[in-house]
């Protein structure tokens, strides 16, 4: 019985990669899902070509393709950066690291408490962006240098190095948002306290996905991706 | 379950289709080891006489959803000259497929008493 040698295989790594699917791993299971659907037909038509076994098993994917595969793995991509995300955020919110969150939050509150409460919000936020900004580049540069080397695109590993962008550009975006309500909150406790929980949110959302996350990135990978050390 | 009512139940309602693929998967992995997608179709195949056919469109969405839920873990082999993704139920996923091959009994019982009724003449 003929069977798919190694030529056709990177030949349908290609075919997948022409069909929008870029991640090494989906690639990998859809490779090897048509690889036996053209063996598979091989079996009652020899006569077919490689292409055309091909183009059949293709079509058992349905009109979009392997568009609901894609669309369905990203949606689970998300949820498990998501979740390592507020996993390493927990931390920070039991003992030890809590005494270091406290820390922060106190300081936060002490400056919004202050006379000169304007300057140092303005100072604070915008201090999260030129970092999130700078932080950001360096992830990219990263991201790029480890696709050169690799050859291969993980879809967690995109989330990691590159969902930092996002951050930045919300917290660009809401500035305004913030001003408003660092403007109407500096005459009460209260909402002097609620916005120095905020700030302290911030920085450690920021500092979890632009440095911790990154740092975490091969063992994350590894432990998500069976076949990434292979 | 007569043929003709399975052809019914899996063929002609999509929606009670997708309803049950979870099921199916969790109860073929339940009774086997490991499986890759293209064995989960072809078995299903098997069993229902070509009857139920799984398309991959569906399938690939279901395992990943059910891979990210905790209910299956994956592991990756080398064979011949590709690799292949297996999906092996977890603790979790075990417990799971209990629990929802009960609920489709429960249903299936359900639906064949308002499909065919059992008549008597107790009031």
């Amino acid at each position: 019985m003929r069977t798919v040698n190694t030529q056709e295989i990177a030949q349908l790594y290609e075919f997948t990669k022409a069909h929008f699917v870029e991640f090494y791993d989906l690639q990998t299971e859809l490779v090897d899902h048509l690889a036996n659907t053209i063996e598979s037909i091989w079996e009652t038509k020899p006569q077919f070509t490689f292409e055309q076994a091909r183009d059949a098993s293709f079509k058992k994917f349905g009109v979009f393709g392997f568009m609901e595969v894609v669309e369905q793995r990203q949606k689970v991509m998300q949820k498990r950066y998501l979740k390592f995300l507020l996993k390493e955020l927990q931390v920070w919110f039991s003992l030890p690291k809590l005494l270091v969150t406290s820390v922060l939050f106190i300081a936060f509150y002490l400056a919004f408490s202050s006379v000169i409460a304007k300057h140092f919000s303005i100072v604070f936020y915008a201090l999260l962006i030129v970092f999130g900004i700078y932080k950001g580049s360096i992830l990219r540069k990263q991201y790029r240098l480890r696709q050169k080397q690799s050859h291969k695109k993980w879809l967690l590993e995109e989330y990691i190095f590159k969902q930092t962008g996002v951050i930045v550009l919300f917290l660009i975006t809401q500035q305004y948002t913030v001003r408003y309500f660092l403007d109407a909150s500096f005459n009460s406790v209260y909402a002097n306290m609620g916005m120095a929980l905020l700030f302290t949110f911030l920085y450690l959302i920021v500092y979890v996905a632009f440095e911790l996350l990154p740092n975490k990135a091969e063992a994350l990978l590894q432990q998500t991706y069976p076949e990434f050390s292979l | 379950m007569p043929k003709k009512f399975m052809y019914i139940w899996f063929m002609a309602n999509s929606k009670l289709y997708k309803g049950s693929l979870v099921t199916i998967i969790l109860r073929l992995l339940n009774e086997n080891d490991k499986m890759y997608g293209y064995e989960i179709t072809q078995k299903v195949k098997k069993i229902t006489h070509g009857e139920l056919q799984i398309t991959e469109g569906a399938l690939y969405p279901a395992l990943h959803k059910l891979e990210a839920e905790g209910l299956l873990e994956v592991e990756v082999q080398k064979v011949d000259n590709r690799l292949r993704k297996y999906y092996k139920l977890t603790k979790k996923g075990s417990t799971e497929t209990v629990t929802k091959l009960e609920e489709l009994q429960k249903y299936i019982a359900m639906m064949q008493n308002l499909v065919k009724p059992k008549w008597s003449l107790e009031s």
